[in-house]
C-alpha cells in the first residue's frame, strides 16, 4: 500500500499528529480544536483514498475535489477564530465561498473528477498564504505574546506560510494548465509528501504547545 | 491536450525555485520574529511606563484628595480661630446689655417694693409715677435683651458654614460690628492694650449684595492684623506713639471701598509680595495659620469679583483696601 519512504514519512507524521490531536483535543483552545478535527479527518480521508485507489485500481482525484473545499472550510474557521477581527473574518468567508464556486466551475469545465484539482489546490494555497500573512499582521498589532517561539499560533501560522507557499510552486509545476504536463515527475510528489510530513509534525508540536498553555491557564 | 515530457532542466528550475521560495518564507518568518521581539521590548517598556504613570496618577489623585480635605480642615480651623478672636469681644458686648438688664431689673424690684408699701399704707398718689418708671425700666430691659440676642445671633451666623448665598447687607453696620468685636476681643486678652479707633462710614452707601459671613470674615481678618501690627509696635515703647486703627467706607461710582488702616511698623517689601499666598505668615508658630489673607483674597476676588490691595510704608503703617461692586 505504501510505495516509498516519502509516503511512509508522510503517513507516519499524519498518524502521529492525529494521535496527538485526539489525545489532547479536550484541552485545546477552540481554534486548535478545529485543527485537531481537521487532522483526524485528513488521516481518515487520506487512508480511505489510498485504500480505494489500491483496492479498485482507480484514480482517487475525486476525493480531493470534495475534500479541498472542506479542508479550506476548516482553515477558514481556524483563522476566523485566531484573527478575531470582523472585517478580516468577512474577507476569509468570502475567500471560502469563492473557492467553492471555483471548485464547481473547475470540475465542470477544466479539471474533471478523474483529474487532480491542482488549480483549486493552488488557489487554496494562495488564499492560505494570504490568511497567514493577515494573522502575522494581527499578531504584530496585538503584541499579545511575550515569546513567540513558545506560542502555538506562531508555529501553526509559520508552517502554513511555508507549506502553502511551496504548494503554490508544486501545484504550479503540476498543473497541466501551466506546464502542459500530463505525466509530472515523481519528484514533485515526493517533495510534496516531504513537506506535508513536516507540516503535520509542526502541527503536532503546535497542538502540544497549545494544550500546554491552555492547561496552564 | 499536449503531451510534454519532463527534462532535467525543468527539475533544476523547480528545485531552485523551491529553495528560493522556502528560503524567502523562512527569511520572512525570521525577520518577523526579530522585529516582533524588538517591538515587544519597546511595547513592554511603554506598558511599564504607562503603569508607572497610572500609579503616579493614582497617588497624585489621592494626594489631591487629601490636600483638599486638609484645606477644608484648615479653612474650618481658620474660621474657628476667627471665632476665637471674637469670643472675648462678644463676651464684652454681651456683658454691657446684661449689666443694663441686671441694673434695670434691680431698680424695678425696688420700685415695685416701694409701690407695694405705698399701696399697703393706703397711699395712691405716687403709684402712677412708680408704675411709669417700672414700665420704662422694663422697656429698657427688653431693648438690651434684644441687643444681647442680636449679638448671639451674629456670633452664630459667623460660625455657621457659609451657604454662599449673597444677600443685601448694610456694609457700614457690618464693619462697625466687627471693629468693636475685634477690639474688645484683643482688649479682653491683653488689658494693657489700648488703641484709638478711627471710623468714617459713608452714609450714602446702599445695601449691597454680598455673602455677609464671608465679608465679615475678611473685615475681621484685616482688623485683627491691624490690631496685631499696632500692638507689636506699641510693645517697642516708642515715645509719643499712639496706636491707631481705622476703618472707613466710601462709595466711588459703582463700587464700595472699605479701607482698614493701621499705624503699625508696616510690611517689608520682601514680605508684602507673599502676604496673599496660602500658609505665609510672619506670626510666631501657633499664632497664625497663614491662611487669613489668602482666604480673604479669594473671598474678595473670586467670591465677590472685587479687589483687595495693600499699600504699606515701613514705619508708617499699612492700608488695606477692599473694593466691592455695588451691583
Amino acid at each position: 500500500m505504501f510505495l516509498s519512504v516519502y509516503h511512509t514519512f508522510y503517513y507516519s507524521s499524519l498518524f502521529i499528529c492525529a494521535v496527538v490531536s485526539l489525545s489532547m483535543i479536550k484541552g485545546l483552545s477552540p481554534s486548535f480544536r478545529w485543527l485537531a478535527v481537521l487532522v483526524v479527518l485528513t488521516l481518515v480521508v487520506e487512508v480511505g483514498a489510498k485504500y480505494v485507489a489500491y483496492c479498485f485500481d482507480t484514480s482517487n482525484s475525486a476525493v480531493y475535489h470534495v475534500f479541498t473545499p472542506i479542508e479550506f472550510l476548516f482553515y477558514t474557521l481556524i483563522y476566523a477564530l485566531l484573527v478575531d477581527d470582523s472585517k478580516w473574518i468577512k474577507v476569509f468567508w468570502f475567500c471560502w465561498f469563492t473557492l467553492v464556486v471555483s471548485e464547481v466551475i473547475n470540475t465542470l469545465y477544466v479539471q474533471p473528477l478523474g483529474v487532480s484539482n491542482t488549480n483549486i489546490m493552488m488557489m487554496e494555497s494562495v488564499m492560505l498564504v494570504f490568511f497567514s500573512l493577515v494573522l502575522f499582521l494581527k499578531i504584530k498589532e496585538s503584541m499579545e505574546y511575550e515569546n513567540l517561539l513558545i506560542e502555538s499560533v506562531f508555529w501553526f501560522n509559520s508552517i502554513i506560510l511555508v507549506y502553502y507557499a511551496s504548494n503554490i510552486l508544486i501545484w504550479g509545476f503540476h498543473s497541466i494548465k501551466i506546464y502542459n504536463l500530463t505525466d509530472p515527475p515523481t519528484l514533485i510528489y515526493d517533495v510534496n509528501l516531504m513537506l506535508s510530513g513536516i507540516l503535520y509534525l509542526v502541527f503536532s508540536f503546535a497542538i502540544f504547545l497549545n494544550y500546554k498553555s491552555s492547561s496552564n491557564n | 491536450m499536449e503531451n510534454t515530457s519532463i527534462n532535467s532542466s525543468d527539475i533544476i528550475v523547480f528545485m531552485i525555485a523551491g529553495f528560493i521560495l522556502i528560503g524567502l518564507m523562512f527569511g520572512f518568518i525570521l525577520y518577523f520574529l526579530l522585529s516582533y521581539k524588538s517591538k515587544k521590548k519597546d511595547y513592554n517598556l511603554l506598558v511599564f511606563q504607562k503603569k508607572e504613570i497610572d500609579k503616579q496618577q493614582k497617588a497624585l489623585q489621592q494626594t489631591l484628595y487629601e490636600l483638599k480635605a486638609t484645606q477644608a480642615q484648615l479653612i474650618q480651623s481658620e474660621k474657628m480661630a476667627n471665632l476665637g478672636e471674637l469670643t472675648a469681644g462678644i463676651a464684652h458686648e454681651i456683658q454691657n446689655p446684661l449689666n443694663f438688664v441686671n441694673n434695670f431689673a434691680e431698680v424695678s424690684i425696688e420700685l415695685l417694693g416701694e409701690m407695694k408699701e405705698e399701696l399697703d399704707g393706703g397711699k395712691t398718689e405716687n403709684t402712677q409715677e412708680i408704675m411709669k418708671d417700672v414700665i420704662s425700666n422694663l422697656d429698657k430691659i427688653k431693648h438690651h435683651g434684644k441687643r444681647a440676642d442680636a449679638i448671639v445671633k451674629g456670633m452664630l451666623q459667623h460660625s455657621r458654614i457659609s451657604n454662599g448665598n449673597a444677600e443685601l447687607t448694610d456694609i457700614n453696620a457690618l464693619c462697625d460690628e466687627y471693629l468693636r468685636l475685634s477690639y474688645h476681643g484683643l482688649r479682653a486678652k491683653d488689658k494693657s492694650f489700648n488703641a484709638s479707633l478711627n471710623t468714617g462710614f459713608d452714609p450714602t452707601i446702599p445695601q449691597i449684595k454680598i455673602v455677609p459671613q464671608d465679608i465679615g470674615r475678611v473685615v475681621l481678618n484685616l482688623l485683627t492684623n491691624a490690631f496685631y501690627a499696632v500692638n507689636q509696635r506699641a510693645k517697642l515703647n516708642e515715645e509719643g506713639y499712639k496706636p491707631t486703627v481705622g476703618i472707613k467706607s466710601r462709595l466711588i461710582k459703582d463700587k464700595v471701598e472699605i479701607t482698614v488702616t493701621d499705624n503699625g511698623n508696616g510690611i517689608p517689601a520682601d514680605v508684602v509680595e507673599h502676604i496673599f499666598q496660602p500658609f505665609f505668615t510672619t506670626k510666631p508658630t501657633g499664632e497664625g495659620t497663614g491662611l487669613g489673607l489668602s482666604l480673604s483674597f479669594d473671598i474678595i476676588t473670586k467670591g465677590h469679583q472685587g479687589k483687595l490691595t495693600v499699600d504699606t510704608d515701613i514705619g508708617q503703617g499699612s492700608v488695606f483696601k477692599i473694593s466691592l461692586p455695588v451691583t
